[in-house]
């Protein structure tokens, strides 16, 4: 039986009993040896890939049921089950490692780095446990919600969400898991792909289609920095498994004799890999894609586009952190955070503008990146870390609950025309768990934002100067976005959920379609009205508009064939808002409950929490080095002379209070006898529309994003294009003649030896003849 | 048996003295000129039948040397081979005949160049 | 002698169901007939599983290709067997249903599976050869059945011209390889293969071998060439393929090719690829050197840029076996390296693990052809050829046209697809041997194949659907079978290329000799397994008694 096994190589089982001691005993360790994980650990990663092959089957048979979203959520709390189980097992101890075989060895020489090898394997630290415990929990809980949520597409289209659903998971689980830097990128790119069939997942929009495709033309920049780097990589350590590069870095020399300390690697390397980081985490320049990816589906915002896959760039250099900090003038780290804190600040102004909720969560996720970006940059990995694990709750919370919204009201996401939905009947959840999420992001005190941020800032504070350039004005940046944030998310929330009940609802495709118009008014008067359309966000095609009768019913996959056709009299009919059913309102207090429970890690643990004391078993550590220079009390950076990590607590709890504040006074609803401060007594109407008049083309020019996609346009697309016909007429003289040439050749050839194929058999027995004899000449030629 | 027990000093000389005056070369000789002769057949000939008795020679060119092999290193293996060799040649005229009435059926006749519908 | 036999159940197995299957194929009861596919899927499960559960001869040249070539074969057939399902007898079968009594001398349902069969016994009988005879006798027994299986393929002409075709080219090639045996035989005094080697390598060691010998081996390798369609041997296979039926066609270029190769091997390791040192890339003699690298240039380059000027897919696939056999052809030229060479050294192990890239991949390509159906100008309904058939293919059957487009961009070697898990090691050997200008070749002839790959891949998913008169629609073959094995080709070009590919292939390191020492007792010089460097276990097979001196053949 073993013969089998050795034949065919394919059964994980054989391979990984026999290797993964010796393939680990031999890997030197990273942080105190490394031990072999249990193989029940892979089925983390198996159950997703099983629910994938589950769902193509279920598209293939054509499962009209909600049989996918079952299997979906079953897989996912599995793997969640043995992310925990693992977590509980290899707790406090070493880094634990799985071989499940080699996938690629490629070999052109004996020498050192003439053999490429990338394994099938996993690397168990701390920083991965952190990222898969989210990842595979919230994976789990929005699975459960979208099972509602995508109700309305029941059949194929439910099994091509959950396929990719599920899919998704695998990459990400591949790309923090695994053990090499070529498992990430494959898990990078599968994450990216799953990303892109998601956002297009509406492909009769235009709209989604393009954003898309955005998505991925703009990640695929990013990607080849990554590449680069990963080659680069190779080409300089001669390997590209993690536990073999963290030997090399902590010995100091690289396989060629040379000091790494002195070696360009150590910015060059980063900086590619922070290229790519950026790309995916939607950084500077690139953050373009991301909001723009808020046309997919709901639940793939929450899930994606805000608490795991834009993670990944954090993910990329915590996971590389000891090359980052090899460098003994932090360059690249300095970029990280200067990048990180005009991302964040850039971004909250764009949402203090805008009217769109959806993009408005989806700028916030943008801006939050740039805390976790900037936090890595000033040596808090931990912050870093730990915001990217409350902001995953806080935000999947966020955005569970708009889609709430979204799901009831026909795809509207305009502030302007949603007021006091907290109020309405089904919806008491929803503004709890959007009151929760916000007052998290806003940073209100003893809330998990809170906490996660603050680290951020007081290490900003704290650090010494000189030791990340400008780290003081990052951390400045820092906090002004801090209460900047405060404002913009309670500005969402005043308006949105708090105030008089008022709506209109969304001009959802399926409505259009039915003929059938929001009460009394059509949409293309509200247009008139209004002044301009919105012409977006109504990425989720639900009939609400018909049959009344079914209530909370969610079977409208079944009922909305039957439904016949009637003309809708806007006069007689109303639009009534839908609640969320159970799925969703289950999903939506599970994420809201952890986003509350997650505060609590802050106190559990050594000093600075939870997120710390897995932190610093992890590769992500400060070396002794660079931490005790940023630790050492001597050069400690202060804050008006306080201790900022004693101080930050009140200071960023009074700019965050600050920004609530402004938002209630501007935005918030008269109410509660006078306990508010606000005035709003209309949905579209609110005291800051006196700013807008006072700034002028300033909010305009931040309400239009401060016009980057058209900015994008002139310098960057349209030079290309003039480019390219310049280039077109000059391929057109010249080149294409060459090229045309070269492929005339094989076309020539072609025929040449067409004339041989003539179909007649003796002519086939001749050339076979002739072609014997010459061989055999040539044959007795060459041995003489 | 007589023959076995002097086989050390016979294997790479000339070939004893009951097959005449043929050596080795004669028989290659021949049968190179049956296989050349079957190409040759099979090339120019464009009747069916008679494209196949042209690749039974071939075959039987290479029994034959086979058979002078045989003979020459003394052993049974090169005649041995030769009976499997009939076989096989057996069954392909078996093979062939049934193709050519199939053919024959179809368009009657036997010329191979009415089959050229496919080329390129 | 006894012993050999019992490395035999697999092929044991086949032929007793062969029979079997051969006599219900008769039966006047169409439930009874029915049974042909289903007895023939269980024939070769059961022949994989005891060729998986028997014992390896060990003693042979290779001793772990007989196990490579019978599992392989197991395998590939069953998704064959799903893609020849309806081929045989599909409008008697509905002349019979229609009330026409049954005439089992106009039936050929028996003798279509039953010759699968028994092509797939010569097939894994090749991998087990010890013997020229044993050889000869395989190879025929892997052709002869598919020459009337192409004949019965279809009703139309064409079918018979093809199997006319290659019946006759077939005899011709065969004839050349059985006087290439004969020579090998007359230089050597003996058709085992290791007393084949053991005379050789003392031919070397005294001056050189013997040119009679040389003769023979030059002959054989070109006779064999008509099994793998390498140039000058490659004529008959657009025709054949374009003529027969996409089951057939798909076979074809499997089986016989499979049996070409291993041929190959076992023919060439006989002489073996001499090397001065176990360290280094051995290179086989020069006649043969120079034989094999123009045969490689020029099926790589003849099959490529006639393909380009094919609109028939069948034609095109054609050629393109023909340029994938001149892909193989390098890796076989650079020979299996020096000792302990992974994959990517070993030129051999990228033959046999090509061998099973390629032959997903192209079976997904015929499987999509099988699955649709047009009416012809004769108003017979016929599989789809032309390459405007497919166009926009996504718009109506989205799976078929994206395993057309993966399994063709497999063939091209895109990555990450299997194809390009299979290339990396062609090339790699080919640099190891040295051979950089066939290397450049290989490179230039990818170029060519992109063009034609691409246009398929094109076709299928992204053009749109052109409006066809009535009539002329592309219909549904009512053969399910038959998309399930183009999903499971296409699958597999996708999920292959992630599983552990590189420990899929068996090592082909045998035969290397020293130039300057005597021979190497072919016991010494036996590969080491697969993964022989885990610790066996209490009921690991007797391995080879190299196993404990051989390095692990993967690199871990």
């Amino acid at each position: 039986m073993l013969h089998l096994l050795e034949l065919l190589g394919s059964s994980a089982l054989a391979t990984t009993l026999a290797s993964t001691d010796a393939a680990l005993a031999s890997a030197p360790a990273a942080g105190g040896g490394v031990i072999a994980a249990p193989m029940w650990a892979s089925l983390i990663v198996a159950l997703p890939l099983l629910g994938a092959v589950l769902s193509t089957l279920m598209a293939v048979m054509g499962v009209r049921t909600k049989l996918p979203a079952l299997m979906t959520v079953g897989l996912l709390a599995a793997s969640f089950v043995t992310t925990l189980a693992l977590f509980l097992q290899l707790q406090g101890g070493p880094a634990a490692g799985l071989k499940l075989y080699d996938w690629i060895s490629l070999s052109w020489g004996s020498g050192a780095g003439q053999t490429f090898t990338a394994s099938f394997g996993f690397d168990f630290d701390h920083l991965t446990l952190l990222w898969m415990l989210f990842v595979t929990g919230l994976s789990a809980i929005i699975a459960l919600y979208a099972s509602e949520y995508m109700s309305h597409d029941v059949g194929p289209g439910y099994c091509r969400f959950f396929f990719a659903f599920n899919l998704f998971v695998f990459s990400m689980a591949c790309l923090v898991m695994g053990d090499n830097l070529l498992l990430l990128f494959l898990g990078w790119e599968g994450v990216g792909l799953c990303s892109y069939l998601l956002i297009g997942y509406f492909y009769r929009k235009p709209a989604a289609v393009a954003a898309a495709k955005k998505a991925f033309i703009v990640n695929r920049i990013g990607d080849l920095g990554l590449l680069l780097g990963i080659l680069s990589t190779f080409a300089v350590f001669g390997t590209i498994e993690y536990t073999k590069i963290f030997a090399i870095i902590e010995s100091g020399v690289l396989p060629n004799g040379q000091k790494l300390a002195e070696h360009w690697a150590n910015w060059v390397i980063p900086a590619l890999l922070t290229c790519g980081a950026f790309g995916k985490s939607a950084q500077l320049f690139f953050y373009v894609w991301l909001p723009d990816a808020m046309e997919g589906p709901t639940p793939v915002s929450a899930l994606i586009h805000a608490a795991t896959m834009v993670t990944a760039g954090v993910f990329l250099i915590a996971r590389m952190y000891p090359l980052f900090v090899s460098d003994p003038h932090l360059i690249v780290l300095s970029v990280v955070a200067w990048a990180g804190a005009i991302t964040a600040i850039w971004a909250a102004t764009i949402e203090m503008a805008i009217f769109d909720i959806k993009r408005v969560m989806g700028y916030s996720t943008i801006s939050q990146l740039g805390f976790m970006f900037a936090g890595l940059g000033i040596l808090s990995p931990v912050g870093a870390s730990f915001h990217t694990f409350t902001h995953a709750f806080f935000k999947a919370t966020l955005f569970l609950g708009v889609g709430a919204v979204m799901h009831g009201f026909g795809g509207q996401l305009d502030l302007r025309r949603l007021s006091g939905v907290a109020w309405m009947r089904g919806f008491g959840l929803v503004g709890i768990a959007m009151l929760i999420g916000s007052i998290n992001l806003s940073g209100v005190p003893f809330t998990a934002g809170y906490f996660s941020k603050d680290i951020i800032l007081a290490d900003a504070f704290a650090l010494p100067h000189g030791q990340i350039w400008g780290s003081t004005a990052v951390a400045w940046i820092l906090l002004i976005t801090a209460g900047m944030t405060a404002y913009y998310t309670f500005r969402t929330y005043f308006r949105v959920y708090a105030g008089p009940k008022e709506f209109v609802p969304g001009d959802d495709a399926e409505l259009l379609e039915l003929g059938r118009h929001p009460k009394g008014v059509s949409i293309e008067e509200w247009h008139k009205q209004h002044g301009h359309g919105h012409g977006h966000g109504h990425s989720h095609g639900h009939g609400h508009g018909h049959d009344h009768g079914h209530g909370h019913d969610h079977g409208h996959g079944a009922d909305k064939t039957a439904t016949q056709r009637v003309d809708f009299d806007p006069t007689t009919e109303e639009f009534d808002p839908h609640p969320p059913g159970a799925a969703m309102k289950i999903a939506i207090a599970v994420a809201m409950v952890l986003a509350i429970a997650a505060a609590s890690l802050y106190f559990i643990g050594p000093k600075g929490g939870w997120v710390a004391g897995m932190i610093a078993q992890s590769s992500a550590a400060l070396p002794e080095s660079v931490a005790t220079h940023a630790g050492g009390d001597h050069a400690h950076g202060t804050f008006f002379g306080f201790d900022p990590h004693k101080v930050m607590y009140y200071v960023s709890a009074i700019v965050g209070f600050i920004g609530i504040l402004i938002a209630a006074v501007l935005h918030g609803p008269r109410g509660w006898q006078g306990l508010f401060v606000g005035s709003r007594t209309q949905a579209e109407k609110s005291r800051a529309d006196a700013f807008v008049t006072l700034f002028g083309p300033i909010t305009t020019a931040a309400r239009n994003k401060w016009y980057v996609d058209e900015i994008y346009d002139w310098t960057i697309r349209t030079p290309l294009l003039v480019l390219g016909h310049i280039l077109h007429f000059a391929d057109k003289l010249g080149v294409d003649g060459l090229v045309n040439l070269a492929g005339q050749i094989p076309r020539g050839l072609g025929r040449a030896f067409q004339t041989g194929q003539r179909g007649v058999l003796n002519g086939y027995a001749l050339s076979m003849a002739a072609g014997i004899a010459v061989l055999a000449m040539i044959a007795l030629l060459a041995s003489t | 048996m007589n023959l076995l027990s002097i086989a050390p000093t016979l294997a790479q000389g000339p070939m004893p003295t009951e097959m005449g005056g043929a050596t080795l070369f004669h028989y290659l000789l021949v049968s190179a000129i049956m296989f050349g002769l079957g190409l040759i057949g099979f090339v120019t000939r464009r009747n069916l039948i008679i494209m196949f008795l042209c690749t039974e020679l071939m075959f039987q060119a290479a029994g034959i040397a086979l058979i002078a092999f045989s003979r020459f290193h003394l052993n049974h293996t090169g005649e041995t081979f030769v009976i499997f060799v009939l076989t096989v040649a057996a069954a392909e005229a078996a093979l062939a005949l049934a193709l050519v009435v199939l053919l024959f059926r179809r368009k009657e006749t036997l010329d191979a160049s009415s089959w050229q519908d496919l080329k390129g | 002698m006894i012993e050999k036999i019992f490395t035999l159940w697999p092929e044991i197995t086949l032929f007793v169901f062969t029979c079997v299957v051969m006599i219900l194929g008769l039966s006047r009861s169409l439930s009874v007939r029915r049974l042909c596919a289903p007895l023939s899927a269980a024939a070769l499960a059961i022949a994989g599983v005891l060729a998986l559960t028997t014992t390896p001869d060990a003693k042979g040249a290779l001793p772990h290709l007989p196990l490579f070539v019978k599992v392989l074969t197991c395998a590939v057939g069953l998704v064959l067997l799903l893609q020849l399902a309806g081929t045989a007898d599909r409008g008697y079968e509905t002349r019979v249903a229609r009330g026409e009594a049954f005439d089992p001398l106009r039936s050929t349902r028996a003798e279509f599976y039953a010759f699968f069969l028994f092509s797939l016994t010569g097939l894994m009988l090749c991998g087990n050869a010890s013997d020229l005879i044993w050889l000869f006798l395989a190879l025929e027994l892997t052709s002869l059945p598919t020459y009337v299986m192409v004949a019965i393929s279809a009703d139309r002409n064409s079918a018979k011209e093809a199997a006319v075709k290659y019946f006759f080219l077939g005899a011709l090639g065969a004839a050349t390889f059985l006087y290439g045996f004969a020579l090998i035989y007359g230089g050597t005094g003996t058709t085992d293969l290791q007393g084949i080697h053991a005379a050789l390598s003392q031919q070397m060691a005294t001056g050189g071998i013997n040119s009679i010998a040389m003769a023979g081996l030059v002959l054989s390798v070109i006779g064999i060439a008509f099994k793998i369609a390498a140039v000058p041997m490659h004529f008959y296979t657009p025709d054949v393929y374009q003529g027969s039926s996409s089951g057939v066609a798909s076979m074809l270029a499997f089986v016989p090719k499979t049996a070409g190769f291993v041929a190959l091997i076992l023919v060439l390791a006989t002489v073996g690829w001499v090397s001065t040192s176990p360290a280094t890339h051995g290179q086989l003699p020069e006649p043969l050197h120079s034989l094999l690298w123009i045969m490689a240039a020029l099926t790589m380059t003849v099959g490529n840029v006639l393909a380009v000027m094919q609109n028939s897919i069948k034609r095109m696939l054609g050629y393109s076996s023909v340029a994938h056999s001149g892909y193989m052809l390098v890796a076989l030229l650079a020979g299996p390296g020096p000792e302990g060479a992974s994959l990517t050294r070993n030129g051999l192990s990228a033959v046999l693990f090509y061998l099973i890239v390629y032959a997903v991949a192209n079976l997904g390509c015929f499987a999509v052809l099988g699955c649709l159906e047009k009416t012809s100008s004769d108003g017979k309904s016929e599989e789809i050829d032309h390459i405007d058939d497919i166009r926009g293919l996504i718009s109506t059957r989205p799976l078929l046209a994206w395993v057309m487009a993966v399994c063709s961009l497999s063939l091209l070697g895109l990555p990450p697809l299997l194809g390009f898990m299979g290339k990396l090691p062609i090339f790699s050997t080919g640099l190891a041997a040295g051979e950089i200008v066939l290397v450049v070749i290989l490179g230039l002839n990818s170029a060519i194949a992109a063009y034609y790959y691409i246009r398929i891949a094109k076709n299928a998913i992204l053009e749109q659907s052109p409006v066809r008169p009535a009539g002329e629609e592309i219909r549904d073959a009512a053969v399910p079978a038959r998309q399930f094995a183009g999903i499971i080709a296409g699958l597999g070009t996708v999920v292959l290329a992630i599983i552990p590919i590189s420990s899929l292939a068996i090592d082909g390191g045998t035969f290397r000799h020293s130039r300057s020492g005597v021979t190497n007792s072919p016991a010494q010089t036996l590969p080491a397994p697969v993964g022989s460097a885990e610790p066996a276990t209490a009921d690991a097979p007797t391995g080879p008694v190299a196993d404990a001196t051989v390095p692990p053949t993967i690199a871990r």
